[in-house]
């Protein structure tokens, strides 16, 4: 049994829970991460979608439902909470490029242009207008990536495939790990004789130090460089991942990864303690305050029965739109599906609202009415909610 | 322009089985089908093969013809055909009378029976409701529809006929008042062909009314939509029916790693646009649920749904209409066949084809019944054990289909629709239900030079409509987890615009 208490317990470690600790780290409180594995962020691209409908996305703030977590926030606290990570990912080996004030486009896999916010330096130089030359190199064999579906629709665009032996985004990565497969590639690519114009590869440049290895290539080939997302395992959100898990540790928090929650104590509106599943004694995480952000149901967090939709730690009162039946539209391609609304309810203080505990704090994904794919909003919404969630429980535990 | 002696039109079970008997008798003849095998009612079905059991208490005809022909295909489809066994389960409440009249009847039409105990019947079965008072055996089987309509072209194509698949009938050609030819559509080009034959055979189920009114006559039908769910594992080793007149989902079929349970019996109007209710889906697995308790727990990857070709009559339920077929001479040089099921498709080709044999004055026997479906050696199928022979390069994680597959496919069949290579490697069968693989597929499709990159995003779009209509009715739990990862993917990472 863990003798002390911490200040804070996050339940779930991905983009809002890791916003969240860090803050509260850096702030010097004693903080715990219970995650029961690897969060969604690794499946993304890793760019930061704050809200794709403006070219400011703040300015498309407004134009959200009544309901949306972002007004809690609000525009300044937005700001502020990215600002705060593009911060931390300042001294990683993987920092952001971007300004909380103007969105961008990246090219994607097929070819169209992707609107996002911040992105990593590594896709800095992405390019979707279609006058600049763009040579892509893929790898013979990349079943997440095929380079002929982004030349539908684009003229200005070749590519060439390289045979690195293996098939997978991850094992091509770690290959880029290793400094002479590194030479031998940039020498078949110096005899490619490209013409002008920008080179760009699906993100498999390494998983350590991405932006290292881009320069090393870079300089060598002349050419301005950049990254193609890939469809999951997807490296971009593997570094991130990492990334924010060893600064976490780094800053001094606990982590206990690969752990589910098999109950909580909790003494009038106090939640004191979560326990956790394990093969020997159980083991007990008492805190003063918590954090749930365990994400919707791609996470986990939320889960669907056949009629309604259940919260998986602490079983909160879940806003759920209507019966099964108007869960989702006809069309696949029309976003917006109303199961996208399910979730917590909070009230301005991030606590859900008809619960009795007055130490929970909910953030991210799992917040109510978040429609996260309508609006183009997944780690915006994430990193801002779990900044304000961490500095409203900095002033609850003062 | 073609010719040939027999045009048919529909590429289900009928069809196919009408062009295997032509060939094996020696007549020539062209099939033409607007989509891949076994498309329509062929496909949506349970994948049973009848004993009878089903039938025998109300329609004792169609029961005797379906035991004869289970044990036919038995015998000449050994690579279609799962011989599961089948039992009838007799719930608390369910009527002890039917129960003694099922029994008396599978003895009068020669289904064999055995009764067991609760305790053997778990033994036999372990997922079973352990209320049950006690269990029927039939000799039901669990039989794949579309190998079986590709094994049944398989000797029409080797025997000189021509198979064209993807080739939409638009118009049929007739010269004083007698039809003498069709015009078909190929899907992909839109480019017209002209065939031209002495007789022309509408098997097209569901779609019968539509053909023959292309040839300016009508076909009594009454459309009845029947929908199935899929679960993600194999509940059952054996058929289980639930002992009671026929009803909404009282058939649990097992077919390779997954259960099929159905059906519901709705009226049904245009077959193109049927869509599976969620209120059917509830139905059925709460229904399944009672035979089987873990389908109300189990994960379902997928919704379906059919329209049964029956014949027109008074009768108000579709269930209580006869499973029977019945020949339609048109006088005008169109013969239809309608009604029957995917166990009887070979004994309704057998009489279309007497009847096609009697017009020409040909006088050979039908062998379809004793020679076996030739092409089954050739068959790769898809046993797990060749699947886990190839590991690498694995495509389709769900159900281990590698790149290897997938290339052979694509360059055996020259095809340009993902469909096919579905159907004929499992790709994309799995729990994401071609989530992941099929953006692969369509990239090695364009490695191959088969689409271009533009038909291909094309294809994918339509694809992920169609697949999203089949699972939306059944989205709860881990399927819906899973959609949410794939919707992340296709409007998320790729930025994937509807198409107008």
């Amino acid at each position: 049994m863990t003798p002390l208490t911490y200040d804070v317990v996050v339940i779930g470690g991905g983009m809002a829970g890791f916003t969240s600790a860090l803050y509260l780290t850096g702030q010097g409180y004693k903080v715990a991460i219970i995650s029961k594995g690897d969060p969604v962020c690794c499946l993304s691209t890793g760019c930061i979608d704050v809200l794709s409908s403006d070219k400011n996305p703040l300015d498309g703030i407004p134009g959200l439902s009544r309901d949306h977590p972002y007004h809690l926030v609000g525009k300044k606290g937005i700001t502020d909470a990215l600002n705060f990570f593009k911060r931390i990912m300042q001294d990683t080996p993987i920092p952001y490029s971007g300004t909380p004030r103007k969105n961008r486009t990246i090219l994607t896999p097929i070819g169209t242009a992707k609107t996002t916010c911040l992105v990593p330096m590594t896709m800095a130089g992405s390019e979707t207008e279609s006058d600049t030359y763009i040579h892509v190199i893929s790898f013979k064999g990349l079943k997440d990536f095929f380079p002929s579906y982004i030349t539908s629709g684009r003229r200005n665009i070749r590519f060439s495939l390289y045979d690195a032996g293996t098939s997978s985004t991850i094992g091509i990565a770690t290959l880029f790990e290793d400094k002479s497969f590194r030479r031998e590639f940039i020498s078949w690519i110096q005899n490619l004789e490209l013409p002008h114009g920008k080179v760009a590869f699906p993100a498999v440049l390494g998983i350590r130090n991405p932006l290292k290895i881009l320069t090393e290539i870079s300089d060598q080939i002349g050419r301005e460089i950049f990254e193609i997302p890939t469809l999951p395992p997807s490296i971009p959100g593997l570094r991130l991942f990492r990334t924010l898990k060893s600064s976490f540790i780094k800053s001094g928090g606990d982590n206990y990864w690969g752990k589910v929650i098999a109950s909580v104590e909790s003494q009038g509106d106090q939640i004191e303690a979560v326990t956790l599943k394990s093969p020997g004694r159980p083991s007990r995480v008492p805190g003063k305050a918590f954090i749930l952000s365990t994400g919707s149901f791609v996470s986990g967090g939320l889960y669907a029965t056949r009629n309604t939709v259940k919260e998986t730690v602490f079983d909160l009162p879940v806003f759920v739109p209507g019966t099964r039946k108007d869960w989702f539209k006809e069309d696949f391609f029309q976003a917006g599906h109303a199961i996208e609304t399910a979730g917590i309810k909070v009230d301005s203080s991030f606590r859900p609202v008809n619960t009795r505990f007055g130490n929970l704090f909910v953030s991210g994904s799992i917040l109510s009415h978040a429609e996260i794919m309508k609006n183009h909003c997944g780690h915006g919404l994430a990193i801002a909610t779990g900044f304000r969630a961490a500095k409203i429980c900095e002033e609850f535990l003062s | 322009m073609i010719k040939t002696d027999v045009i048919i039109i529909g590429g289900g079970a009928t069809g196919c089985g009408i062009a295997r008997d032509l060939t094996l008798r020696g007549a020539h003849h062209c099939l033409l089908e607007k989509g891949d095998f076994a498309s329509g009612a062929t496909g949506a079905c349970h994948g049973l093969l009848h004993s009878g059991g089903r039938y025998v208490v109300n329609d004792p005809g169609a029961a005797r013809e379906c035991i004869r022909e289970n044990a036919i295909l038995r015998k000449i489809a050994q690579k279609c055909v799962e011989p599961t066994g089948g039992m009838f389960v007799r719930l608390p409440g369910d009527s002890k009378m039917f129960r003694d009249r099922f029994l008396k009847s599978c003895d009068e039409v020669g289904i064999s029976t055995e009764v067991l105990s609760p305790t053997r019947a778990l033994d036999l079965v372990p997922g079973l409701n352990p209320a049950i008072e006690e269990a029927i055996t039939v000799p039901d089987c669990s039989i794949d529809p579309f190998r079986l309509c590709m094994l049944n072209a398989y000797t029409s194509r080797h025997g000189g006929g021509e198979i064209l698949t993807h080739h939409e009938v638009v118009a049929i050609v007739k010269e004083k008042g007698v039809c003498v030819g069709v015009l078909a559509r190929e899907r992909l080009t839109s480019q017209i062909k002209e065939i031209r034959g002495r007789i022309i055979v509408n098997a097209t189920g569901a779609w019968g009314d539509k053909i023959a009114q292309l040839s300016g006559s009508h076909v009594p039908m009454s459309l009845s939509k029947g929908s199935l769910i899929i679960s993600n594992h194999r509940l059952t080793n054996m058929v289980i029916n639930r002992l009671r007149p026929p009803s909404d989902g009282d058939i649990i079929v097992p077919n390779e790693a997954v259960c099929l349970a159905g059906t519901t019996s709705l009226p049904a109007g245009d077959p193109d646009t049927i869509e599976v209710d969620p209120v059917e889906v509830d139905i059925i697995a709460s229904q399944a649920e009672q035979m089987i308790p873990a389908f109300g727990s189990t994960r379902l990857i997928r919704t379906y749904t059919g329209v049964r070709p029956l014949l027109k009559s008074d009768a108000a339920d579709g269930r209580a209409i006869s499973r029977g077929f019945r020949i339609i001479n048109h006088h005008n040089g169109m013969f239809s066949i309608l009604g029957g099921k995917l166990s009887t498709y070979r004994l309704m080709a057998e009489k279309m084809v007497d009847v096609i044999s009697d017009e020409f004055g040909l006088k050979v026997a039908c062998k379809t019944a004793d020679i076996p479906l030739e092409g089954q050696d050739e068959l790769s199928g898809y046993p797990l054990s060749k699947r886990l022979k190839t590991m690498e390069d694995i495509i389709c994680e769900c159900e281990l289909i590698s790149r290897g597959d997938v290339e052979h496919a694509i360059n055996s069949i020259g095809t340009q629709y993902i469909g096919d290579i579905q159907h004929r490697t499992r790709l994309g069968m799995g729990p994401c239900q071609g989530g992941f693989c099929t953006y692969r597929a369509l990239g090695i499709m364009q490695d191959l030079g088969r689409v271009s990159p533009d038909e291909s995003l094309k294809i994918l779009q339509q694809f992920l409509q169609r697949r999203f209509k089949g699972i939306r009715p059944a989205l709860w739990g881990d399927q819906l987890k899973e959609e949410q990862l794939v919707e992340s993917i296709y409007l998320g990472i790729l930025n994937m615009e509807p198409q107008e």
